[in-house]
């Protein structure tokens, strides 16, 4: 069977591929465009709407994902709080990215996170069980037990040598952050990498062992989401982490590759405590800049804006 | 046909104790078994001295046993089933030879009864430490069901490589919480001790100690079916060597009508087919006399008094509110609820959290297995209130979640010699981020901003005090300062009455942006030189720069 395989030349192939370009390109102009030009995605409207838009915009989901791969999505669901406290993921939103992980071929999508309140009241309060049901393939858990994490090195680590985390995480899935925009009583705000202190067993140390902001520099070195998706539909300026405190509607979704452009972004979006703030101010996200993560001057970045 | 339907109020019992957890449902009555229970009906309403509606449904043993007899024992206790089915697992093939002290021994129950009684009218919950009902849900609550959940668990170990071999998601994660609590131990030996007493007799406990049984005994005769043995007899004595409770008199044909619970196990094993239990209404002459003398009739008396003494004078209770001891939120004020509570640790099984935990000495003897709340190992959640819809007596009150918020049950207090932050300079605020009621803030203090609780605003649910980071006793304790116990009327109104207030307010965040001390942030900047163009500005949130 072997000399029956399929060749091509070199000819058919540019062919294809030209064709194929021509193709994507009339039927989704900002595919291209969003791939090759833009850091962010910001997308205004309503949890659902703007959400499937950003991830249309971003080059849809199937840019990061190939057929029959696993997904971790990571939304915060750490309080049992309802939704409009803004303390957690809009529901929606984690279900709209969940779906279209499954319609792009996930082979499953978990939708995973270690609460800090008890799990099946963080599960069931924000909704997020609720909301994500009916999707074939979607599994959400709060995993609240030490055998379901194991030990990693941090080789980039300053403060963290090693750290444990979600086993999940070990076989190379799709990570996908999906946080929620809100205030943060140690770190100032708690965005995308702040969120990722949601894939590990320690959590207490952070606080009480190291320097919190540079132990969570340290741990985005470790973990990377392929894609962030910031849900600024609803922002909780103060209060923060777990509410109640004020809420605010920016009604955005912010998506974007890149974790530390989402984030400083965010930062920008609206005022918390009541002062404007840009991401650099933010001690955690610059320490993850100076790691050469990402990108923290907005200014410099090429966004993409829609309202839906 | 007797067993089936002991095996099924076994089986009921054991559903509704699964049941009795958060989310139960209003209209389930988790605590039905205890309910019924006049026993701890009536020590409830004695030494509270008031009519305690829940306890009412006891009427329906009271009103049924007159009808029929001592069906409860055979049928419904599931104590009586727990100790039948034990019998045939151990005790079944083991040869027992018949008490010899027989007679006496029987009147140990009605003297228990009469302890119970008179130590329940001097104030004294006692019937807790040996009624069925109380003792069983006791040891299902301490022992049955953390080893059920161990079990549970284990098998999921063991089974975790094959459910991710064949992909199932949400099987390989599972896993159920577990819960822990203090003497367990304790309460497996006196479970222990009471089956193994089996060994020398069939249900050893039934004839001889309980004294639920003991009061059912004296409503016994009344009732309407009644053994009657018919001239088919041959005297051969099966029915009496059969006769779980002794019930058969020398004379095979008479019977101790207070010890007969109709189980009719006699007329089963009777090979004449002599025996039947119609309905009459005659009621047992010199069969059916109790009788335990005036003399131990006066030392039992002597005796409930002497306990209710030893019990209720003391250092403990005249001093009830200067020890440090959380009860649930929604426990009525101390000294009723110690008279009401019936000990059955229902409350602690259903408790979502694991915080309620059982008493040993901590407010004497009159307090063994109360419900505490044990904040440093969990906290009290405000989306729960279960503790008080399963209570039998009420002893802690039934309330909606909003009443249940205004329960205060103690304030937060910081240990500043031990907290990370105000004594160690530290980047600690969990106390803070956990806070339901943002009743922790920080304020600015020789220019760092420290923990500070606002007691008008900490309910002492305990979630600080659970989650501080700081090894061995927490740096944040509720202490029972500023506890709200009402036996009647609105918390919700008492609360606002002492301007107490357990509410989302975002107010006092916006305050520490006012008063912000940062002159540590400002000493950072001068050490980080890599963002010059940054001037620090005054009034920072933490975090940001």
């Amino acid at each position: 069977m072997r000399e029956h395989r399929r060749t091509m030349t070199r000819r058919q192939f540019l062919k294809t591929a030209a064709a194929g370009m021509a193709l994507g390109m009339t039927a989704r102009p900002e595919f291209l465009d969003a791939r090759d030009e833009y850091d962010l995605v910001v997308i205004s409207g309503e949890p659902a709407a703007a959400t499937k838009k950003a991830l249309e915009a971003i080059g849809g989901i199937s840019r990061f994902l190939k057929k029959g791969q696993r997904v971790i999505l990571k939304p915060n669901m750490s309080f049992s709080r309802t939704p409009e406290f803004g303390a957690t993921t809009h529901p929606l939103v984690v279900a709209t990215v969940a779906q279209a992980c499954i319609d792009a071929g996930a082979q499953q999508v978990l939708i995973l996170d270690h609460t800090l309140h008890r799990a099946e009241l963080s599960l069931e309060r924000t909704g997020i069980r609720e909301a994500c049901k009916n999707i074939p393939g979607a599994h959400v858990l709060a995993l609240q037990e030490r055998k379901f994490f194991q030990e990693i090195k941090i080789p980039q680590g300053k403060v963290l040598e090693r750290v444990e985390v979600m086993k999940e995480l070990l076989d190379k899935p799709v990570l996908i952050n999906i946080p929620v925009a809100k205030s943060h009583s140690a770190t100032g705000v708690s965005l995308g990498i702040k969120g990722l202190m949601g894939l590990i067993w320690d959590r207490e140390s952070f606080h009480s062992r190291y320097n919190m902001n540079q132990a969570l520099a340290d741990l985005a070195t470790v973990i990377k989401p392929q894609l962030t998706i910031l849900d600024a539909t609803r922002a909780l300026t103060s209060g923060g982490p777990g509410g109640p405190g004020e809420v605010k509607k920016p009604n955005l979704v912010i998506a974007g590759v890149d974790p530390v452009a989402v984030d400083s972004y965010g930062v920008s979006v609206v005022p918390w405590y009541g002062q404007n703030f840009k991401g650099r101010q933010v001690e955690h996200l610059l320490a993850a800049y100076q790691r050469g993560l990402g990108k923290i001057d907005i200014d410099q970045l090429k966004i993409f804006k829609e309202r839906v | 046909m007797r067993t089936f339907i002991q095996a099924l109020s076994l089986l009921l019992f054991s559903t509704l104790f699964v049941f009795a957890t958060y989310k139960l449902p209003d209209w389930l009555p988790a605590d039905i078994y205890l309910r019924l229970d006049p026993l701890l009906g009536m020590n409830a309403v004695f030494a509270a001295r008031e009519i305690i509606s829940r306890a009412l449904w006891s009427l329906i043993i009271i009103g049924t046993t007159l009808v029929i007899g001592r069906f409860f024992c055979a049928y419904v206790c599931p104590m009586g089933a727990s100790i039948d089915f034990l019998d045939l697992l151990f005790f079944q093939k083991k040869k027992r030879q018949g008490m010899k002290l027989e007679t006496s021994l029987r009147k140990v129950k009605y003297f228990l009864l009469i302890i119970f009684i008179t130590a329940a009218l001097t104030g004294l919950s006692l019937a807790f430490l040996m009624d069925p009902m109380a003792l069983l849900t006791r040891f299902y609550t301490f022992f049955i069901y953390p080893l059920a959940i161990t079990l549970i668990n284990l098998i999921l170990d063991l089974l975790r490589p094959l459910f991710q071999a064949l992909g199932w998601v949400n099987l390989s994660h599972l896993h159920y919480f577990q819960s822990v609590y203090y003497m367990s131990a304790i309460t497996l030996l006196i479970f222990g001790g009471i089956i193994l007493l089996n060994r020398l007799v069939p249900r050893f406990w039934c004839r001889y100690l309980c004294p639920l049984g003991a009061f059912l005994s004296f409503l016994s005769p009344l009732g309407l079916f009644k053994r009657r043995v018919s001239q088919e007899c041959n005297e051969c004595l099966k029915c009496q060597k059969n006769c779980p409770m002794g019930a058969i008199a020398e004379d095979p044909k008479a019977t101790h009508l207070p010890e007969c619970i109709q189980c009719r196990t006699c007329a089963k094993v009777c090979p004449q087919n002599a025996i039947t239990f119609p309905a009459s209404l005659f009621l047992g002459g010199e069969y059916s006399e109790i009788n335990f003398s005036r003399r131990g009739f006066v030392y039992s008396l002597a005796g409930g008094l002497t306990v209710g003494f030893l019990a209720t004078q003391n250092p403990f209770t005249l001093k009830q509110s200067k020890f440090q001891l959380i009860r649930p939120p929604g426990a009525i004020p101390e000294p009723e609820f110690l008279r009401t509570c019936i000990r059955c640790g229902e409350c602690m099984k259903s408790c979502l959290t694991n915080t309620l935990q059982p008493c040993l000495w901590e407010s004497g003897f009159s307090g063994l297995w109360t419900p505490k709340m044990d904040l440093r190992l969990s906290p009290c959640d405000q989306n729960c209130n279960v503790c008080g819809k399963v209570c039998p007596t009420q002893a802690i009150r039934s309330l909606s979640l909003d009443e249940k918020t205004h329960a205060k049950v103690g304030t937060a207090v910081l240990r500043k010699e031990m907290c990370l932050v105000w004594a160690q300079n530290k980047l600690c605020l969990i106390c803070d981020e956990i806070c339901p009621y943002n009743a922790i803030v920080f304020r600015p203090v020789e220019g760092y901003r420290r923990p500070v609780v606002i007691a008008s605003k900490c309910n002492g649910c305990g979630f600080c005090e659970e989650r501080c980071p700081v090894k061995g006793e927490s740096a944040i304790v509720v202490v029972l300062d500023g506890e709200i116990r009402l036996k009647e009327g609105s918390y919700m109104k008492e609360a606002k009455k002492l301007q107490l207030e357990f509410k989302p307010d975002p107010g006092d965040d916006k305050y520490i942006l006012e008063e912000s001390g940062f002159k540590i942030e400002e000493k950072k900047k001068g050490e980080e030189k890599t963002i010059p163009e940054e001037k620090p500005q005054p009034k920072k949130p933490k975090g940001f720069l």
